[in-house]
Formats: C-alpha cells, structure tokens, sequence
C-alpha cells in the first residue's frame, strides 16, 4: 500500500452494456495501473476480479478453474463473477449480487476501502465512492448515476481524522494532568490515612483513659448524692401538695367568679356568656363549646368543677387571658379537610387532559423527592442527629444541674459533682475526637476503593455537575454521585439515577457509566441512566435522549476519555493501495 | 394501537380492578345486559307468530315480493327474495308501513348486486318454489319458512327454529304505571313483549345512558345447515376458528369496540365486525351475509360442536348415541335496521368466498412495498430515532420496507400537523427513506383534538363536520387528545374534506412514499359507553349511532382511500391499516388484530383470527410480531417472526412502556434467527404478489385454513395451529415455548409436501412429527404446484425490482407441477391497462412451458429468470434445450442430486416475460 494513493488511477476494462446475462461479457475485471511512486518508472498490471480485494486476488486465477473457498466445488473460471452463485460459500460471484452472503469489496481510491455485502451491488444505491458497486448502467434512486467521489470523502475523512487527532491529543494531555492531580490526590490522602491511623490510636487510648476517670468520679459522684435525694424527694413531694391546694384554690375562686346567679351550680348558660371558651373563634361560645367544658353536662356543681371541668377551661381561660402558651402547635384542621377535598375534585373533574395526567403523576413523583433527598444524605442527617442529640443531651443536664444548684450541697459534695462534670466532659470531647478521625478515615477510605479509572483520570470530575437543557427538562450530571432532570417549567428534580458502575466493555470498561436506582415511573420501573462518555477537550454533557421508557442515555465528553493509542492515531487516514 | 389511556378515571380505574392485566369485562356489555339480545334470548322456539300472505305474491323480473304478518300483533311486513347472478338468494324483510324508515345499510357492498331472472316454478295454497337456475327456494307460508336447495341438496332453512323476529318501529304510548299483564286501552296499538322490557325505550350501561327515542327495533333471524358440521367466520373474535357452541356462554358479538388488553378464547367483541359466516360440511358449504350494521349477537348450536355444548352431549348420550345431531344452526339479532340476508349456496368453499366477493368486493392489487417487512413502535421518537432505526437494518443486513410513526409524531395529536421539535425536517426524513427504497406509514386517527386554532377542528366545527349528540350539539368525546369531536364520515362532504387534508399541499412533510394508518376508528372514545360512542347520537342523514355503528371505521378509511388516490392523481395504489372492519373494508385497506399481547397464546391466536378475517373476505391480515403489550423473550420473538413472515401482513410493533426490541435488540443469535426470518419473506414475495393478485381476480383467500383446501377432510375441520398459503405452501409454525418438534398434519390422500428448506420430499398424507430447531420454520410445498422466488435479499422490495426469478417446482405423484407468477411496477394502477405480466408454468417431466395467460398484456420487465429447481425427480434428464424467441435454442447446464432427487436448472436466463419451453431429453 502506498502513502500516494491520490495518484493512482482505477480503469474498468468491462463492456457496461447490460442487458440479459447470457449476453453479458462472462467476466468482469478490473484493470489497475498502478503508477506508482517517482521513482519508479515502470507500471505494473494487476487483473483481478471485480469486487476482489487486492489480497484475495491470488485466489482468483483466470488460468485455473476456481474451487469455492470452502473446497465444495470446483467450477470453471468463467462462471466466476457469471451473476449466478454456484458456491454455497459465496465465494464465486464476489462482483455481483447473485450469491446470498458474497462480499464486494471497493477500492475506493482516496478513501477507505470497504467490503460490502454484494446484496448491494447494483441496487440502484451508490454505497462504494469509487462508484463500482453500481455498474449496470441503470438509473439510481434518486436519479443520475453514481460518481466517484473518493477524493473529496477522503480529504473529508482525512481532515476530520486530523481534527479527531488533534483534539485526542489535546485531550490527552488534559487527562495527563486529570491523571497526575488524581495521583498527588490520592498520595496525599493515603499518606493522610497513615497519620489518621495513628491519631485514631492514639484517640481511642485517650478516651479509654477518660472513660476510666468519668466512671471512678461518677460513682463517687452518686454516692455523695444518694444522701441529698432522699430529702429532694421530700421536697417534691411538699411543692406538689402546695401545688395542688393552689389549684383547688384558684378553682374555687374561678366557681364562684362563673357562678353568676350563686345557685353553687355552673350551667351552660353561664359558660355561654364567657368569650374566653369561644373555641373556634368564631364570636361565639356556643351551647356545644361551653357543653365541651363542663364535660358534656348541663351544669355542674363545685366538687366536680374543681376536678373534671377547671382542668379542662384553665388552659384556654389562661390563653385568652394572655397568660398562658400552648406546649404544642394545635393541628391545623383546615389542611386536613382541604387535601382531599382537592383529590376528589381532581378525581371527578373529567377535564384534565391526558397529559395532564402525567404531569400529575410526575408532580407526585417530585414530591416525593425532599423525602428521598433526606434519604440520600443519609450519612451527613445520621452526624447532624447525633449532633443534636448531643446537643440536647447536654441541654438536659444543665437542667438537672440548675434544679440541682437550687439545693445546697457542702464543699465536698460540690466538689464530687464538679468533679464527675468535669470528667463526663472530658469524655465526651475525646469520643468526639475520635469519631471525627474515623468519619475521615472513612471518606478517605471510600475515595481510595473508587475506580476512578485506569490512571485514576475520573476522580477530578466528581463533585462536578455537568447541565443539558433541551426543550423540557434540564438534566444533570454529577458524575460519581447522582443524576437528577427538573423540569424547566419549574418542578423539583427527579432522580434519574445514582452512581453505580462503570458499564463499558470488557476491553474499554471506561467508556460507560450505569447510574441505577433512580425514582420509580408512574407504573414503570425505577429510572436508570447509560451515560456514554467520548473524548473531548473539555467536560461537557452533549445530549440526552430516552431510548426506552425510564432508561436515559447521556452522552458526555471529557478529557478524560482521551486515550492515545497507536491505532487511533493512525486510524481513518490509511488508503489501501 | 395500545389503550394505555391517561385519563384520570380510567387510570384509576385500571389500577384498581385489573391487577392481574387483561381485559376488564365489566367495561363490555354481556348479552343479558343488552335488552334486545335478552329479549331474542328469551324467545322459544316452534312458536313463529310470521305468515306469509301467499295471495299478496307480486313477481319482479329478478325478485318477488310477498307480505309477512305477524298474527300476534298483526304488524305487516314486505318480504322481498331476488335472484342473485351467482345462483344465489338474497332476503330482505322490512316493515309495511313503517312510522320511521328503517336504516339499510350502505358502502358495505361492492355496488347494487347483479341479478339473474327468478323464475316461481310451483305455487300451492301453503308455498312457492322458485329457482334460480340449479338453485331453488321454496317459501313455506304457515308458519313461515324458507328452504334453500342446492340441486337437490337442502343447503339452508330460515325460521325452521320460529325465531325471526322484527320488532316493529312503534309510537311511544305514554301510559301511567299500567301494572304488570294490562295493556293499556287506548291507543289500541299492536303490543308484542318488547313492550314488556325494561330496557325498550331507554336503557342505562354502568353510568351512561341511552336515551332510545324510537323504541325496540331488534331484528332476528335463525338459519339451519343440515348438511354442515361447522361454522366459520363472523370475526372479529380472539376465538378457535370453527365457532363454539353459544349454549352455555353468551352469543358472539359483533360490535366494533377497542378492548383494553384482550382476553383469548370468548366471543367478546372487538374491533372488527364481519357478519358473514360460513356453514360447512363434508357433503356442502353454505354462507350467509347479514347485512346490517347495528349492534348484532351470534348464537351457534348444534352441528359437530363440542365445546361448551355440555348439556346436550350429555342428552344425547343418555338418550342413546342412535339420534343424529341436531343440524347447526346460527341465529344472529341486530338492534336496528332491517333483515338483509345474502345467502349462498355453495356447494363448495370457493364458489361461497367467490360469490361473496362478487357481493362485498376484494382486495385491490396492494403496492408490493406493502407486502414487505414493516418496522413500527409506539414510537419513534424523532428524527434521529428513524434514522438509526434505519442505519440498524442496514448494519445487521436486514431488509425491511416501511417504518412507521405512532401518534407522537404529532403536535399534540392534532393530525396533520408535525411535531416541529422532533421532526423538524419531515420532509428531508421522508426523502432520504426513498433513496434507499423504504416507505414510512404515520398514523391518522378520526378524533379531532378541540382545540381553538386547530385548522381541522374550526373547519369541522363551523361546517358541522362532527357527529351530534342526542341534542344535536357536537358530540364531545375523549381519546388520546384529550376533549375531541369525531368527523362524521357519513357526510360525503366530510369525506371529501378529510380526504383533502390528505394532498401534499396540506400535509406538509409527507410525500407520495408516505401511506396511512387509520386507528381508533370503532370509534374508540376513552369515557364513552363500552369505550365508544352512545347510541344515540346523531349522523347524516338523522341515522342514529345505533344504526350504523360498525360501519363507521369503514367509512372512514374509505375517505383515507380516497384522499391517498387524489393526491397522486389516482396513479399510485394506496396502502392503508386500519383497526375497526365491517363487509367492504377489504376494498381499501389492511387490517391487524389489534393490541395483542408477549405470550405465547397470544401468537397461537394470531393464526385462527387471520383465517377468520380471511374467511370473511378480508386477505390482508397480520398481528404485531412480539407482542403489543409486555416484553417479549428472545425465543417468542424469533418464533413471532417466523409465523410473522407467513402472515399476509407483516409487521412489529410494540408498546410505549416496552423495552425496545427492534431486530438486533437481543443477542446476536436472536438477530441472526429474525434475519432469516425477514428474508425468508423477501424470497417469496413473488407468490405473494401473485397470490395477492389471484384474490383480486378470483376473490378466493390468500390464507387458507387446511379444510379450505381439502373441504372433505373431516380431521382437517378443527385445525388451527396451520394453515395454507393459495394452495402452494403449507404452514404449520412453532407457537409453544420450548418445542423441539412439531406434529404437522399433511393433508390431501395422493398430495406429497415437500420441505422448502431442504429442497426434499417430506411427507405424504398424514400426520409426522418434523424437528424445530430454533432456525425452522415448518414450511411445505405441496406436490403438483410451481412456486416463483427471488433468492437475491436487497434492502427493500423496491431495489430487487430487475432481479431474477427462481422458479420452485414440487411435482406431484404423477410428476407433473403448474403454477403461475404476475409481476407488474409494483406501485401505479397501470396494470388495469394491460401493463403487466401474468404467466402460467406446466411441467410434465419431458416439457416445461411459460405461457402468457394475457397475450395483450405487457410489462417491460428487466428481470429474467435465475434458476428452475425441481423437487421429486426420479431421473436426471440427459440434457435440457430451451427455446425462447430471444434465446433462440440453446443447451442449459443443469445440475442433479440424485439422493434428493433435486434438479437445478442453471441460469435459463431468458427474460421473465417471454414465453418459453424446455425440452428435457
């Protein structure tokens, strides 16, 4: 094969009258002149047959009868190429369409060389741009006939190889440094580990030793303390009479205040004349409301309005009076009536459109996404609980110091206490110290086990996120972590996917990422995405498409993919010939 | 196509109720919830109140006229019988003196019947016989009966079970609450039970209501084959292909209707309604086509039916085995309209499919890219989606035809409008299809999207284009746009709108290589009752819905037909799909069976719904290979296209929510095993072209159930897992799971079958188990016939337009074989002016000859003829000479395997068109 294929010439030496094949010229060859190169002068000649690569040539001898490739039958030479498949293999009529699975091959000068089914010779399709697979003479499909445009394809072809190349290079060299800054990364962090290790020794040593000392000062601690309890209890037990008879008084003086005709009975026509038990606002205490209070009676008496019904007015006698603050938010009954109330009407409305439908669907699907982001961050919400767990834990302790500061313990209880305070503090710091070197031990662990590629070139694009927007949705690709489309009429993000592996072949397994598990379709299966990764000078999500239901396909270009190998440098600018 | 329906209430609705998938009866009407088929239901029979009024006989030159009364309620009746030209009856009986016309049904039929003379041979005081010439019928007066002979055969007899029943079109009396068994005095109208029925002037079905402003107005009649074993036909039902007995389930039903995943083996209704069945026997055939377009229910008894027909198997046996059957008997009922029975006589299945294509019409010639592989999927999504789909036939070598767009494809499934984002350049899709030889099918459906703006919609709503509802407002369905109107095709002003739309000027994107899929034309409305539209909404013409119901998809895609053939100055054969059929739809399009399902049992019943669709007169039928719904494995997709490639319409289609399974979806084993598939379809298209062509000319089907054939063979009566192509090829796919044989039932006492794959004698009569590998196709030529091939596989049929012939020759025990081949453009109507070739071939061991049946036809075809393989031969000739005028005489070369006793003719090579003889020495 020559680098100077430009020069070559190609020459049918057939008769291209066609009309029925027992009048057709028996063979068809092809005549080469092959020019050859400056230095030499002379040109060679080479018959072959038509639709025979230069290689196979030797295997169609015209001075010989032609025995199929399969050895299964041996036929004279005229009946190669007669346009009537005598080998079962094919192998005889590798110039025209008679045999089920011959291959044509074309030259194509100028361009790449290709072997075509010979189903396609003259079909009427220009497939070859040498032209020769069409030669019947007839007019194509589109009209016309076939051109050879071999030249302008392979300077096509052969500019774009260079772009491709140039832009593999560029590419490669950014993935050179992707790979070097994964390297330094990764050295830093293990060497972070090594240290880490030690601190993690070292940690759990020191709360080891801290617990010993916060155990020995707590139960010193307790047994100073069991003294002062006994009388604490007493104590309590006092503040909860005085408590109650403040009650009852309280009571008494709130019967007497409702009594308005001092029969020593409340009915409900008194309640009736107190705002104060206007439950639901609305102007008005109503016989219900005020029967609600005095526990569904109609009127009660002293003894039983100390104990059944003041329980049950104080708050809201205290409320309305500005005097007292509810513990908890009352639920909010409107919401509740007025969700289904919304159901229904959507249910029974039958002008919603069919599309709208599936915009409902989709809304609930969104809907559920906070819940499951929540799911998500999983490990950052279990540290925040913790957090605040600790948080409330200590919160209550310093309650239980104050109700325990209100009693005066001597010198050397005190002590004990300040003491176990003391140590529990200490404690917990040196736990806490631990956990964080652990928690780091584990992020750099997780990263470390990531297969962030052959050179570890990926590992730059996580904690990236790469957008597409087409007319509907923008999608997102964060590589190593999720994927995720929010549609652009507004709308929360539906998780497409999560990262889960790499899905390439076996001989490019990084040319693909699966990211699986993604929110479940509407009577459909859980969402996944294939996103196709190809070479590129910079990061950037290229397109996204949804072959099937659910299963996306983004394809997204980085440095990252650029590999320089032999092949591909040299790929798609070689000519046969 | 699918029924996924995103409406609310149906979403729900499904959600709840059809946990384990497949069809939700309580959508669909049983015959006891459809007051006129309880009220037929309940009739007894031997109780026939209808006389004839012999004296009234008024005698026509092809017809006569009598009067029928009904001594019950004395309401006059005209009886009407004509002789057909075929020898056979037609029936009509309409009221005397109606109060309002009753509807006659229109477009089924081909044109006005042509008649011979009727000639009344005998009259006595209790009947008259007539013939027509070997053909007789003699009308019983009292009670009333007619008896049908064939010669002296007694083919058919009507009202011999006393179940005619016409009820009568009557005046609403506004009586007050008369308690039961009084009737009203005044006004002294005739009373029959139809009065009695709750359901006569107003009926309710779940939530909807019909309003039956004109009262009861069922028509019923009931038919008896002494001479037949079975009854074939009046599909369209996912049901055997010999008719069960009806007496322990509910009649068949005939109502066009889109029935949300399907359920096999009932008589539930479905898209299609053909009302005419054959009755055969192994003495006669007889058939009757009841013309009528109302709502109408079957009731099959008697004859050699098992199935449910419990009751009186066991009867019979308690009585002794002595007592003959009772003969079979079909009893059909329609809501309205009026009894219009075509009856033939047979005696055989060919003179009946004849004569009822003489009546109903046949399929014209279709394009042959039609006969081709078709690629389709709800959906492909956009432009680059059909052009990879196309690029993936090509890298796997696959030949395919047309590839097809569903719904989404529109803007907003408003039709005749483009998608413009994921089809911005339509056009340039379009033409790039053409350049390789494809074709692309988009769908049209008849809602109109209510939609301001909308072109279609304000035409049809400022033109009253739409069909009213009972309040003669436009009637407001829904279906897949959401709010939509239907057009009324009835209107032949709307159907020269909708057909207008059609031209290249209006749909913009599509060319003369674009042809039509009309579906959801029951019509499917989503919240309709029974999913279609009510009853009593309004048509042209101030015919109620009830009367023309099953004819609306007809009119529809007669519309398509016409649209198609003016866009291309009636040059070019439209090609159109369509899902709802009635009598007459084989005269425009291609019909499918509908949103089937991935399951093995779903394949089987592709097989016996085509051979009853063809049957009933409609050659043109394919299922979606793989499966509508579901995904199906590899090994049920690969035997899904094996069966696929012997169906006379040939194409995948799937679901929205399926996996995509395009051909080389699966391992590259599965493609390689579809590949083959496909081009085992591509090889034959010849015969089917000219089989397709023999229908035009003869009307016969082109899928053939074995007893078709072979109308003696009693074993043959009930089979349904094969089938025959003309009478060439003999099928008998693998439809179970697993199967590493399959048992084939090889007819004919003398016949030999020959397997085509490998080019050998297979069998004789009788039945022998073949092996299945996952390649074969059980596929059989039978002895005697010559079958036309083209064994070069192009891309698409158009680019194997100049290539040779193979001609397949299976002798029979004489060593004799004919066949025949036609060939044309494949696109224009040009052959209807003698621009074609038909030729027939005679073998005879010392002779081969092609002769031109039409020596005045032409066609300049470039093709010639490649090969000439012989199956059967016993001894290698010494020599073989042809003689044409072009070649003159010359030596062909030839080769002889003696073991197969297979000879291969070498290269003839005279062109295609020539006569021609071989000489064997």
């Amino acid at each position: 094969m020559s680098p100077n294929s430009d020069k070559e010439e190609e020459r049918v030496s057939t008769t291209t009258k066609f009309s029925y094949p027992n009048m057709q010229t028996r063979h068809l060859f092809i005549t080469l002149s092959c020019l050859v190169s400056l230095q030499r002068a002379s040109s060679v000649e080479i018959l072959r047959p038509r639709g025979v690569s230069v290689t196979k040539t030797s295997l169609y001898d015209p001075e010989k009868n032609f025995t199929c490739f399969d050895g299964s039958l041996t036929i004279p030479f005229v009946q190669v190429n007669d346009d009537f498949c005598d080998c079962p293999d094919s192998s005889d009529e590798p110039g025209t369409a008679a045999c089920p699975n011959g291959l044509f091959h074309c030259t194509n000068a100028g361009h790449q060389p290709m072997d075509l089914p010979s189903s396609r010779v003259n079909d009427g399709i220009c497939d070859c741009c040498d032209a020769t697979d069409e030669f019947d003479g007839q007019e194509k499909l589109g009209g016309g006939h076939c051109t050879n445009t071999c030249q302008e394809m392979g300077r096509a072809a052969r500019e774009l190889a260079q772009r491709l190349a140039e832009m593999q290079k560029r590419g490669a060299e950014v993935r050179k440094e992707m790979a070097r800054k994964a390297a330094e990364l990764k050295a830093s962090k293990s060497s972070r580990l090594g240290q880490l290790r030690k601190d993690q020794e070292e940690a759990e040593a020191l709360k080891a030793e801290k617990e010993a000392i916060k155990k020995q000062a707590e139960e010193l601690e307790t047994a100073a303390l069991a003294v002062y309890r006994e009388a604490e209890e007493l104590e309590k037990e006092r503040r909860a009479q005085l408590s109650k008879e403040e009650n009852e008084k309280e009571a008494k003086s709130m019967f007497e205040l409702f009594d308005a005709d001092k029969d020593g009975r409340i009915s409900i026509p008194e309640l009736m004349t107190k705002q104060e038990f206007d439950q639901n606002r609305d102007g008005q205490v109503t016989n219900e409301e005020a029967r609600f209070f005095l526990n569904q009676n109609e009127e009660v008496g002293e003894e039983a309005f100390i104990t059944e019904c003041w329980p049950r007015m104080k708050p809201f006698y205290m409320m309305s009076t500005g005097k007292y603050i509810p513990p908890g938010e009352e639920p909010n009954t409107n919401e509740e009536t007025e969700d289904p109330e919304n159901f229904e009407a959507a249910q029974d409305d039958d002008n919603i459109l069919a599309e709208q439908t599936e915009e409902l669907a989709d809304a609930v699907e969104t809907e559920e996404t906070p819940e499951e982001d929540v799911d998500d961050g999983e490990h950052e919400d279990e540290e925040e609980g913790d957090h605040d767990k600790e948080e409330e834990d200590s919160d209550h302790e310093k309650d239980g110091e104050k109700s325990f500061s209100e009693v005066q313990y001597d010198a050397e209880t005190q002590r004990l206490i300040d003491d176990a305070a003391n140590a529990r503090h200490e404690f917990e710091e040196a736990d806490r110290a631990l956990r964080d070197v652990e928690r780091e031990i584990r992020q750099i662990e997780e990263s470390l086990d990531k297969d962030y590629g052959i050179d570890g070139e990926f590992a730059a694009l996580e904690g990236e996120c790469f957008e597409y927007t087409d007319r509907e949705y923008t999608y997102k690709l964060c590589p190593f972590d999720q994927v995720t489309q929010r549609p652009k009429n507004g709308g929360g993000d539906t998780r497409l996917g999560t990262w889960g592996h790499w899905a390439g072949s076996e001989s490019d397994r990084y040319s693909n990422m699966m990211y699986t598990n993604g929110q479940s379709c509407w009577n459909g299966p859980q969402r996944s995405t294939k996103v196709e990764l190809s070479c590129g000078t910079e990061n950037l999500l290229k397109a996204v498409s949804e072959p099937n239901r659910c299963e996306y396909k983004f394809e997204f270009e980085t440095p990252a993919a650029c590999h320089i190998s032999e092949d591909a440098s040299s790929k798609g600018i070689h000519d046969e010939l | 196509m699918r029924k996924l329906c995103y409406i609310p209430v149906v979403a729900i609705w499904i959600a709840i109720f059809s946990v384990v998938g497949g069809v939700d009866r309580n959508n669909f009407k049983t015959c006891d919830q459809s007051s006129f088929c309880r009220r037929y239901r309940a009739m007894k029979k031997g109780e026939s109140p209808y006389q004839l009024l012999l004296n009234t006989l008024k005698e026509g030159e092809s017809d006569l006229q009598v009067s029928l009364i009904n001594i019950k309620n004395v309401v006059h009746f005209n009886l009407k019988l004509t002789a057909l030209e075929n020898f056979d009856f037609r029936l009509e009986i309409d009221e005397a003196q109606p109060i309002k016309q009753r509807y006659r049904v229109d477009y089924a039929l081909k044109g006005e019947p042509a008649t011979r003379k009727l000639v009344v041979t005998e009259r006595t005081s209790e009947s008259i016989t007539v013939t027509n010439g070997h053909n007789k019928a003699v009308l019983h007066a009292s009670p009333f009966k007619i008896d049908l002979y064939n010669g002296k055969t007694l083919m058919m007899s009507l009202n011999a079970q006393g179940l005619l029943k016409f009820e009568h079109y009557r005046q609403k009396t506004e009586k007050p609450a008369v308690p039961e068994g009084e009737e009203a005095v005044e006004p002294p109208a005739p009373v029959d039970e139809a009065e009695a029925d709750i359901g006569a002037w107003e009926e309710n079905y779940k939530s909807h209501h019909d309003a039956k402003p004109h009262g009861p107005s069922a028509v019923g009649l009931d038919f008896s084959f002494p001479n037949a074993d079975y009854a074939y036909g009046i599909p369209e039902h996912a049901d055997s292909l010999a008719l069960k007995a009806t007496t322990a389930t509910d009649p068949y039903r005939l109502y066009n209707l889109d029935v949300f995943e399907y359920e096999l083996n009932n008589g539930m209704a479905l898209y299609g309604s053909i009302p005419f069945l054959i009755a055969h026997g192994v003495e006669a055939t007889a058939g009757v086509l009841w013309l009528n377009a109302a709502e109408t229910w079957v009731d099959i008894e008697g004859g050699a039916h098992k199935g449910s027909n419990v009751v009186s198997s066991i009867v019979n046996f308690v009585s002794g085995s002595g007592t003959p059957p009772p003969p079979l008997e079909a009893r059909f009922v329609s809501e309205s309209g009026m009894i219009d029975a075509f009856l033939f006589l047979g005696p055989n299945p060919e003179t009946v499919s004849k004569n009822y294509a003489e009546i109903s019409g046949v399929t014209p010639l279709p394009p042959l890219f039609s006969l081709g592989y078709h690629q389709c999927r709800w959906n492909y999504n956009d432009e680059d989606d059909v052009k990879s789909v196309d690029a993936g036939f090509d890298q796997h070598d696959i030949p395919y035809d047309v590839i097809w767009l569903d719904i989404e494809y529109t803007e907003g499934k408003k039709y005749f409008t483009w998608d413009k984002i994921k089809f911005p350049h339509a056009d340039d899709m379009m033409k790039n299809l053409s350049l390789k030889g494809h074709h692309m099918v988009v769908i049209i459906d008849p809602h109109i999207k209510r939609e301001g703006g909308y072109y279609v919609h304000e035409d049809a709503t400022s033109n009253g284009l739409y069909v009213k509802n009972k309040d003669g407002n436009d009637y407001e369905g829904w279906c897949w746009p959401g709010s939509s109107s239907y057009l009324d095709f009835f209107n032949p002003v709307v159907r020269d709108y909708y057909a207008s739309k059609y031209s290249l000027d209006n749909f913009w994107g599509t060319t003369l290589d674009t042809h039509i899929w009309n579906d959801m034309n029951e019509p499917s409305v989503f919240n309709g009752p029974e999913v279609t539209m009510p009853k009593d909404c309004v048509h042209y013409g101030g015919w109620e819905h009830r009367d023309v119901h099953n004819l609306y998809g007809l009119t529809h895609i007669m519309s398509t037909f016409d649209g198609l053939l003016k866009r291309s100055q009636g040059k070019l054969r439209p090609f159109i799909l369509t899902r709802s059929v009635f009598i007459g739809s084989q005269r425009y399009a291609a019909v499918w069976t509908g949103d089937n399902m991935a399951e093995w049992e779903h394949l089987q019943a592709s097989i016996p719904m085509c051979l009853s669709i063809s049957l009933a007169g409609m050659p043109f039928c394919g299922a979606d290979i793989g499966g509508f719904f579901k995904n199906p494995d590899s090994e049920l997709f690969y035997r899904w296209y094996q069966i696929g490639a012997f169906l006379p319409f040939m194409r995948a289609h799937s679901h929205i929510d399926t996996k995509r399974r395009e051909p080389w979806a699966y391992d590259p084993e599965t493609t390689s095993l579809v590949r083959s598939a496909v081009r085992r379809r591509y090889e034959y298209l010849p015969l089917w072209y000219t089989l397709f062509r023999h229908h035009e000319v003869d009307g016969l089907p082109i899928m053939r159930p074995i007893w078709y054939n072979y109308p003696k063979d009693k074993s043959a009566f009930t089979i349904e897992d094969e089938f025959m192509l003309g009478k060439e090829l003999l099928v008998h796919p693998v439809t179970k799971s697993g199967l590493t044989e399959v048992s084939v039932y090889f007819p004919g006492e003398k016949d030999l079958w020959y397997d085509i794959d490998e080019l050998e004698l297979f069998s004789g009569h009788g039945t022998k188990t073949v092996q299945t590998p996952k390649e074969k196709i059980p596929v059989y030529q039978r002895g005697g016939t010559i079958i036309p091939k083209k064994m070069r596989i192009r891309r698409s049929s158009a680019l194997a337009k100049d290539d040779p012939y193979t001609l397949q020759i299976a002798l029979n025990a004489d060593g004799l074989a004919s066949g025949s081949l036609y060939l044309d453009d494949g696109e224009t109507y040009e052959y209807q002016k003698g621009q074609y070739v038909s030729l027939v071939y005679h073998y005879d061991g010392t002779t081969m000859v092609s002769q031109l049946v039409d020596k005045e036809a032409s066609f300049a075809s470039k093709s010639w003829l490649e090969r000439i393989i012989v199956m059967g031969v016993r001894k290698a000739p010494g020599r073989i000479v042809l003689k044409s005028q072009s070649v003159g005489e010359q030596e062909i070369e030839f080769a002889f395997n003696p073991n197969k006793h297979l000879l291969v003719i070498r290269k003839p090579a005279v062109p295609i068109a020539e006569e021609w003889k071989l000489f064997f020495h």
